[in-house]
């Protein structure tokens, strides 16, 4: 081989280690951030909840639907739905603890943060639908009953919005309320849980 | 004649002024919102606190007055042996004693502040007391059910987080005025009874609430800037 091929190989060679200097997440700082007003974003996944005054842990199939009106500011509506055979950890007496349980909750969020990186903190009033056990203890059975539950969840997260339609977040949940339609004393359902995953969202107007 | 010319200089002079304040007057915002609530120091012999959960929306009438319209769906308990489901919905007037922040004139970057309020207002309410296990041995299905009207009155703050959204909490006392139910428990015998009584009665609650609330539109004053 002469030289010139030699000179020819180190020269690319040359070009692409001043090519790679440039980081390759350096075009996010100078793209504008996904995440605007207007942005839809959405997502599902399995959220480990843990109900700690009943000593019970379940799976909950999560969903979730937002949407930014400001900059901070967006609307968001969210669904637990405890997945069948769903609970994980359970210590506590199977009568004392609903058979069926979902929660629907909406409210508001707030978030603040880099360009796409953003922490958020959610406010959402809600309400849980449970579905208690039979009463053990009755010569009569009693049927089973389903009761609406005022409720409230709170949340704090983060996500990094990483391409025009996808995100990752994850999230802390703490939520609140009682059911009081049982056979017995009322059952606290005071539950903390951790959600993750992989979100989608959309622009939906086209901004100046 | 000068007389008629200053008269009718007044007239073109007023009208602009009108205009400029109809267009920083925040009359006609609607919001709306969510809700949770917590009921305190209830009526009801060995009632413990309550949870609820309901929405309303907000309608401003002028830069010092703004009414609520809300439902609210609140429970509690009684001991371990009865529970209480107490459905309102009714509307609050909401005065602002403090009045310095106008939201069409933003021209610095704008900053989270509160906004205390009085309130007053009116509402109608359904209250259910079921037992416990939501019968009886003899006579099947127990509970006992009212309607009636309450009037409440209270303080409150918003703090605004940007110029559309705010959180607010509102602690107030409600007085219900229609019929009264008095729920008696044997602990030894483990019987409920339920005792309704007619006429007026001063019993009531504390209602504390804090609700998210946004607003969505301007339903009159109109600017086109």
């Amino acid at each position: 081989m002469g030289i010139q091929p030699k000179i020819i190989g180190l020269f690319l060679l040359a070009s692409t280690l001043v090519y790679s200097q440039e980081k390759p997440w350096s075009h996010w700082s100078i793209q504008s951030s996904y995440f605007q007003p207007s942005l839809l974003r959405a997502s599902a996944t399995i959220a480990p909840t843990r109900f700690y005054t009943q000593q019970t842990t379940v799976a909950f199939i999560h969903g979730f639907v937002e949407y930014v009106l400001e900059p901070n500011i967006s609307v968001r509506g969210e669904a637990n739905i405890m997945a069948p055979n769903g609970q994980l950890v359970f210590t506590n007496e199977p009568e004392k603890f609903p058979r069926n349980y979902s929660a629907l909750y909406a409210g508001f969020g707030y978030h603040f943060g880099k360009n796409n990186w953003k922490l958020d903190f959610h406010a959402e009033p809600g309400i849980a639908f449970a579905e208690m056990a039979q009463d053990p203890y009755s010569v009569v059975p009693i049927r089973f009953k389903w009761s609406a539950c005022p409720s409230y969840q709170l949340k704090a997260g983060t996500s990094i919005y990483f391409s025009r339609f996808c995100h990752f977040f994850a999230e802390f949940n703490y939520g609140n309320g009682w059911i009081r339609k049982t056979p017995l004393s009322s059952l606290s359902i005071a539950q903390y849980g951790i959600s993750a995953g992989l979100g989608f969202h959309l622009l939906t107007k086209k901004l100046n | 004649m000068q007389r008629i010319a200053l008269v009718l200089l007044l007239f073109v002079v007023f009208p602009f002024q009108a205009q400029e304040n109809r267009r920083d007057n925040p009359a006609g915002m609607l919001s709306l919102g969510g809700r949770t609530t917590v009921s305190l120091f209830n009526e009801q012999k060995n009632e413990m606190s309550g949870s609820g959960v309901g929405g309303q929306f907000r309608l401003r009438f002028s830069d010092a007055v703004n009414t609520d319209w809300f439902f609210d769906y609140i429970t509690s308990d009684i001991l371990n042996y009865a529970h209480r489901t107490d459905y309102h919905i009714g509307w609050s007037v909401l005065f602002y004693p403090i009045n310095n922040h106008n939201y069409f004139h933003q021209t610095t970057q704008f900053k989270p502040k509160f906004r205390p309020y009085i309130l007053a207002g009116h509402c109608f309410d359904y209250s259910k007391i079921e037992a416990k296990d939501g019968t009886n041995a003899l006579d099947g299905v127990w509970y006992s059910e009212r309607w009636s009207s309450a009037v409440q009155a209270g303080l409150g703050t918003h703090l605004e987080l940007s110029p559309r959204f705010d959180l607010s909490l509102t602690g107030q006392y409600m007085i219900h005025l229609g019929n009264h139910i008095e729920t008696d428990y044997d602990f030894t015998s483990g019987t409920l009874s339920f005792n309704e009584h007619k006429g007026a009665s001063l019993a009531g609650h504390v209602l504390v609430t804090l609700s998210l609330n946004y607003k969505i539109a301007k339903l009159w004053g109109f600017s086109r800037r």
